[in-house]
């Protein structure tokens, strides 16, 4: 009940600015480009330095709760792969795959606000241009999302996914200490703060007063990807020797560059 | 004002207009020269994909019988361009110069395999990637080149970096998949691991891992997101 009502709080505001940034963006949003191959002859970047790794150690993120990460870690291991898996591998084989991606396209949809909202916070308006492209032509032409129309067309072709996690780093928040939570997995303690922060901005939360309609059909739209995550954590995972401290850094490599993004 | 001070300002605009081109003909040739070695190292790494996925697009990769012999030939294009020794230094960082030549050379091959098994073995045939080079980065010193490539599997984008270093020809010593090193990710497991056990405990781990990767029956081919047409990576 309570999280329902700071959400109805909180609602109002987030939206409004993100509807002012969205008139005032939208006639000037730039698309972003998709990657293309580089000019045969283009200068060269110089970066910085490349050999940042020759001779510094690794700089981790301390992990003070390792033993208790360790045991989440075993945890969700089973449940990835022995639970969800094949109860995903047999939804896989009773569903179209229209569907699928249909249920998998209307939440995404449903999550635009929440993206839109941080693309803002970072500071990037031409990915958050392509965000309001995406989402007018879906939830039109794209009947409610279901049908991921703007794929087709190449300039607007989903960019990365923004979230509170990452506009904390882009503003500075360092990562604070690892963490790893039951089902959702690894984390720092600013992507947890980050992941609050999405629960609380999550526009599908208003729409639905009951929280156990909510959270079913949350954990259902997660379910419906769970092959995403699967596949991830198997890529991490298969060649590990130390798969605990493999998807760590993983985890930790891939969040870094998405906030230096 | 005095013809000597005139004269004093005609040679200082020389001196300063010498001083200048100096630099900036430096500048030029500096560019030139990273320039230079990002096409070569670029060319050298797009040859090496270009052969490989030759091979692999060939109508005889599907057929299991023939292809192991298909398979030879990748991995002697990887182990070309792929410099599992500098790769292995680099995993290990400071406790490398620690091992014994002979515990190195295991250590390498012991590597090569994992990941031969891990990426190689698992790979069971061309299914449309395609691997677009979208630009270059080069180290202040010009020695070091991260040639930056985007595969596109079906509608995914993965952007894989290599980091390259010249040794007789440029090879890669480091894949980066989506901002994450491979060298960077096994540092941490080999420093873990080598801060509780000795050299030979950790080759032998690494060859148990690729043994156990064989074991594993393969991946239906829509978990294999990503990592086919990155030779090595993930």
């Amino acid at each position: 009940m309570t999280e329902g009502l700071s959400r109805i709080r909180i609602a109002p505001l987030l939206y409004a600015a993100c509807l002012a940034c969205a008139l005032l963006l939208a006639p000037g949003a730039a698309f972003a480009d998709t990657p293309a191959e580089g000019a045969p002859h283009a200068p060269p970047t110089l970066a910085a330095d490349l050999d940042d790794y020759d001779t510094s150690n690794e700089d981790m993120v301390p992990d003070p709760l390792e033993g208790w990460n360790r045991m989440w870690f075993a945890v969700n291991d089973v449940l990835l792969l022995k639970v969800i898996k094949p109860v995903h591998q047999g939804y896989v084989a009773v569903t179209p795959d229209e569907l699928r991606s249909g249920v998998r396209n209307f939440f995404h949809n449903l999550g635009f606000p929440l993206r839109f909202l941080n693309c803002l916070l970072q500071g990037k308006p031409s990915e958050a241009g392509v965000e309001m492209g995406r989402f007018i032509i879906n939830s039109t032409v794209g009947m409610a999302g279901f049908i991921d129309v703007a794929k087709k067309d190449k300039p607007i072709v989903e960019p990365d996914k923004e979230d509170f996690g990452q506009t904390l780093g882009v503003w500075g928040a360092g990562e604070g200490f690892y963490i790893v939570w039951p089902l959702i997995g690894p984390s720092t303690l600013r992507d947890s703060v980050g992941l609050a922060g999405d629960y609380l901005a999550e526009p599908f939360g208003y729409m639905v007063d009951d929280q156990t309609v909510y959270l079913g059909a949350r954990a259902y739209g997660e379910f419906n990807k769970a092959d995403e995550a699967i596949a991830g954590y198997e890529a991490v995972t298969k060649s590990a020797v130390e798969p605990y401290t493999s998807v760590r850094n993983a985890y930790i490599q891939l969040r870094r560059s998405k906030v230096a993004k | 004002m005095s013809v000597h001070n005139i004269l004093r300002g005609a040679f200082l605009a020389a001196l300063l207009a010498i001083t200048l081109s100096c630099w900036t003909g430096a500048a030029v040739a500096a560019a030139a020269g990273s320039t230079d070695n990002a096409g070569a190292a670029r060319e050298t790494l797009k040859a090496s994909v270009d052969r490989i996925m030759d091979i692999i697009k060939r109508p005889e990769f599907t057929d299991a019988a023939q292809r192991p012999a298909l398979m030879d030939k990748v991995e002697s294009e990887i182990r070309r361009i792929f410099d599992f020794r500098e790769f292995s230094a680099r995993t290990v960082g400071a406790n490398w110069r620690s091992f014994t030549p002979d515990q190195q050379d295991r250590f390498a091959e012991a590597f090569a395999s994992l990941l031969r098994a891990t990426y190689l073995e698992k790979f069971d045939g061309y299914t449309g990637q395609q691997v677009l080079f979208t630009g270059e980065l080069v180290s202040g010193k010009g020695d070091k080149v991260e040639v930056q490539t985007t595969v596109v599997v079906k509608d995914k984008q993965v952007p894989v970096a290599y980091r390259m270093l010249q040794k007789q020809d440029w090879v890669v010593y480091d894949v980066i998949v989506e901002g994450v090193s491979l060298v960077k990710n096994y540092r941490t497991q080999f420093q873990d691991l080598l801060e509780k056990g000795t050299a030979d405990q950790l080759i032998d781990r690494v060859k148990a891992k690729a043994e156990e990767v064989r074991k594993q029956p393969a991946q239906p081919a829509q978990s294999g997101q990503s990592g086919q047409s990155a030779p090595v990576g993930k």
